[in-house]
């Protein structure tokens, strides 16, 4: 026993002397030739192929891998050419794309051409790739290439949005027949593109690594390699941040993080107005279904008061489905200024005097939130009692879905505004089929919307979609809360970091 | 020996079986599945119910579970459902976080709270209250201090203020140093519970044994203090001791939650949760067998670890 023990000593002894020579001894500095760029990334990446992505820190990544035909202008959010150089359509239903040449794909697959473009199309338009965003390309008839360098789409009924449609986003990413076919069932995390990186490596609890494509069209990337550090909390990211273990911060979601960064003199990059977070009214209820009892609620919450008390940063006020922004937003649709009385009397007319119970779904990832408190505050001035559900994110999209609620919440992440008002609105979209979560029906704006998405001359274009907009706002199936915004904090050296309306990073522009 | 062996092996299976139908019925219970869980903000219902077809998750309830039964039977334990890579891949590419997590916390623990708590009791038997109830004050505060805060408050000292350590950064068996830096805090905060545990359970084992004829013997024979306290008296206080030490290894390998979370460490917590919140099916059940098989393994190295201190018990 003793000289067991006394070994076991010298064991420890030695072992606790390699511990601490190895805690202490300094990490060995990477020959520093090209340049890193290290992002917070904050959660377990679920895959890169464009047919199955969800959520939008996959789609940044993807978004940075492929190329679509178009794509959005970091800045403005408008449609500018991507691999087609440029293109025409006289009736909104042929569209010719003019292909740029010598786009050179990843891993050495060689160059991109129209066959590429038809073969990413008919993968999302086949069954078995399963694709959820096959709905978007089911309006194409005829899919040609006269020559390598020519793609010519025809659709079933004209479409003036369908350059959305084409974008670097979800359907519209080209990818590469023969590298799918090589990574088999694991295209996810095997992706090919022609964008400015290529993902070079993966380990999905901690790390992605995305390196320069030398081959991009555009030139290469100043930045070498894009190493992302998986970092789910938001309180961590931003002392990871201040301790010079980051770069850039993909998405800081804490008020006071911000704050201590701004103060800190950190570069604080941030997009505005990115997405609208809305109120779902369920019109088959029997309170709801009366358009006063809704225009009262709308009128009873002062969102710019809420905003501006809470979280002066990450939200603002919205006004309408649609951001100021997007090239057919409507100023003449009606806005709902905060007015009590305004309020009441609605209820009075529709016969709540006294006002009634309004049960809200929501989720409970972030428990009762400020909003919330405020909300419950707002309407009981007016006599409307709010009553809060709240579950998991599971069961709520389930229940959303289900139609088994009064009022439940959207966030509206597009930029496409007639994919928003068309999912939204149209009664064909109505859930659980589509995203018509409130069974809005008005034939009066159905036909207004179809008209709009066929409608060659873009005058009478835009007069369409603002009337659209006009009963959207005057029914108030939805009710728009706030806007949110985005932020990415960096180092002061970090430049050319500019969020786009999808809340993504176009990492090519980055240098450091 | 052997046929207790054996008798316990039989229990581990009928343990995982029942463990394995639990989770599975239970999981399936909650509302939500996983593809609301990953898509249900911007897909249509009909998008959804189409792979919800693609996956299998709309045949009959037993249909699934026999499935499944079919597939553990032959320790194919599959792929997530929602990054379709292979769970035990994963599971062992998560275990050295966690286990050198769950390790170190144990090691620091029983080096902090046995000479503590033997001192406490020491110091209770001789009738000197005061550093009792220090010992056991402080013990209790640091108990009660919620995890999630005392890890951002390391972080705000040790790795921000002080820069001993990072907040974030790969974390790979194949660089101990690194590994051992990263886990540090971690390890530091939660050694905080549960030496407040240990420390009292050794404080109450040891007082009672103090006053045992054997331990006065002991000192009748001209034996240093020392030498009766932790030679005599801890070792025959020490079945409680290793129950808990047991115990609180079981509970700190699924209780890295919070920490794994915090400090950004792609641990076996780091899966589960991922996996509940995802309602990844596959993953939380595989995870489930896994905990039930470690608890089982770890009690049965309890029961051998008994016999080192007490020869008297016998299978």
């Amino acid at each position: 026993m003793k000289s067991f023990s006394r070994s076991w000593l010298s064991a420890a002894f030695i072992a606790g002397v390699t511990l601490f020579g190895t805690i202490f001894s300094a990490p060995v500095p990477a020959a520093a030739e090209d340049k890193t760029l290290i992002v917070r990334f904050y959660d377990d990446p679920a895959g890169f192929d464009p047919a199955n992505i969800f959520r939008i820190e996959n789609e940044n990544i993807a978004f940075n891998i492929f190329s679509g035909l178009t794509t959005y202008d970091s800045k403005t959010g408008q449609i500018v050419p991507d691999l087609a150089e440029s293109w025409e359509t006289k009736d909104n239903i042929t569209w010719t794309f003019h292909l740029r040449k010598g786009v050179q794909w990843q891993k050495g697959y060689g160059e991109f051409t129209a066959a590429d473009v038809i073969y990413s199309y008919k993968r999302i338009l086949d069954p078995a790739t399963a694709s959820p965003y096959v709905s978007e390309l089911t309006g194409i008839d005829t899919m040609e290439a006269p020559d390598p360098y020519t793609v010519v789409i025809k659709l079933k009924a004209a479409n003036g949005n369908f350059l959305h449609t084409v974008a670097n986003y979800h359907q519209g990413q080209i990818v590469k027949k023969e590298a799918i076919e090589a990574a088999g069932d694991q295209v996810r995390w095997k992706p090919v593109g022609t964008g400015p990186y290529y993902l070079d490596s993966i380990d999905v609890n901690s790390r992605i690594v995305l390196k320069r494509h030398d081959g991009y069209y555009k030139g290469p990337a100043p930045i070498a390699t894009l190493d992302f550090h998986i970092i789910k909390d938001d309180a961590t990211a931003a002392i990871a941040l201040r301790n010079g273990e980051i770069d850039l911060l993909m998405r800081e979601s804490k008020e006071e993080q911000l704050q201590i960064l701004k103060d800190a003199g950190f570069k604080m990059n941030h997009v505005d107005n990115y997405a609208a977070s809305i109120k779902v009214l369920n019109l088959t209820d029997p309170i709801l279904k009366d358009v006063r009892v809704r225009q009262a609620i709308a009128y009873a919450i002062d969102y710019p008061a809420i905003t501006a008390a809470i979280s002066p940063s990450l939200q603002a006020p919205a006004y309408s489905l649609l951001m100021p922004w997007m090239d057919v937003f409507s100023k003449e649709a009606p806005e709902y200024k905060f007015d009590a009385e305004k309020a009441k009397k609605l209820l009075a007319e529709a016969g709540y005097p006294n006002g009634f119970t309004l049960k809200v779904l929501n989720t409970s990832a972030q428990g009762v939130t400020e909003q919330q408190q405020f909300e419950i505050d707002y309407l009981s001035q007016v006599g409307i009692k709010m009553e809060l559900e709240l579950v998991d994110t599971p069961t709520y999209n389930q229940r959303r879905n289900k139609g088994d609620f009064m009022m439940a919440g959207r966030l509206l992440p597009a930029v496409n505004p007639d994919m928003i008002l068309f999912s939204y609105l149209h009664p064909d979209n109505i859930a659980p089929k589509g995203l018509n979560g409130a069974r809005y029906n008005n034939p009066e704006l159905t036909s207004a919307l179809e008209a709009a998405r066929a409608e060659a001359d873009p005058e009478k274009r835009m007069d369409l979609y603002a009337k659209v907009q006009k009963i959207a706002m005057t029914d108030l199936p939805y009710i728009p809360a706030t806007a949110s915004n985005v932020y990415w904090p960096s180092k002061t050296n970090v430049t050319g970091v500019t969020i786009n309306y999808l809340a993504q990073v176009n990492f090519w522009e980055i240098d450091k | 020996m052997l046929t207790y062996s054996l008798k316990r092996l039989a229990q581990l299976f009928v343990t995982v079986l029942g463990v394995v139908t639990l989770v599975f019925f239970t999981m399936r219970m909650i509302p939500g599945d996983p593809i609301s869980a990953m898509a249900g903000d911007n897909l249509s219902g009909a998008a959804l119910d189409q792979m919800r077809g693609q996956m299998g998750l709309n045949d009959p309830l037993l249909i699934q579970y026999l499935k499944y039964l079919g597939h553990l039977a032959v320790l194919d334990f599959g792929n997530t459902v929602t990054t379709k890579l292979p769970i035990v891949g994963l599971i062992l590419g998560a275990l050295p976080v966690t286990v050198s997590i769950a390790l170190g916390t144990i090691l620091l623990t029983v080096l902090i709270s046995i000479p503590l708590g033997t001192l406490a009791a020491y110091m209770a038997h001789k009738g000197h209250r005061m550093l009792d109830n220090i010992i056991t004050g402080v013990a209790m505060v640091l108990d009660l201090m919620p995890s999630f805060w005392t890890s951002l408050v390391c972080l705000l000292i040790f790795s921000l203020t002080l820069g001993w350590f990072p907040a974030s950064g790969t974390v790979s068996i194949d660089d101990p140093g690194q590994l051992l830096r990263r886990v540090a805090l971690p390890v530091l905060v939660l050694s905080m519970a549960q030496v407040a545990t240990l420390a009292r359970i050794t404080r109450t084992s040891v007082l009672e044994v103090l006053s045992e004829d054997y331990v006065r013997t002991a000192r009748s024979m001209g034996w240093s203090e020392l030498r009766v306290l932790f030679r005599h008296a801890l070792k025959n206080a020490a079945l409680p001791i290793v129950t808990v030490i047991g115990l609180s290894f079981g509970n700190l390998l699924n209780g890295t939650v919070i920490v794994e979370f915090i400090f950004t460490l792609p641990g076996i917590g780091n899966l589960l949760v991922g996996g509940m919140n995802s309602r990844d099916y596959q993953m939380v059940q595989t995870l489930i067998v896994f905990y039930a098989m470690i608890f089982v393994l770890i009690n049965f190295t309890t029961d051998l670890i008994y016999r080192v201190f007490d020869p008297r018990v016998q299978f």
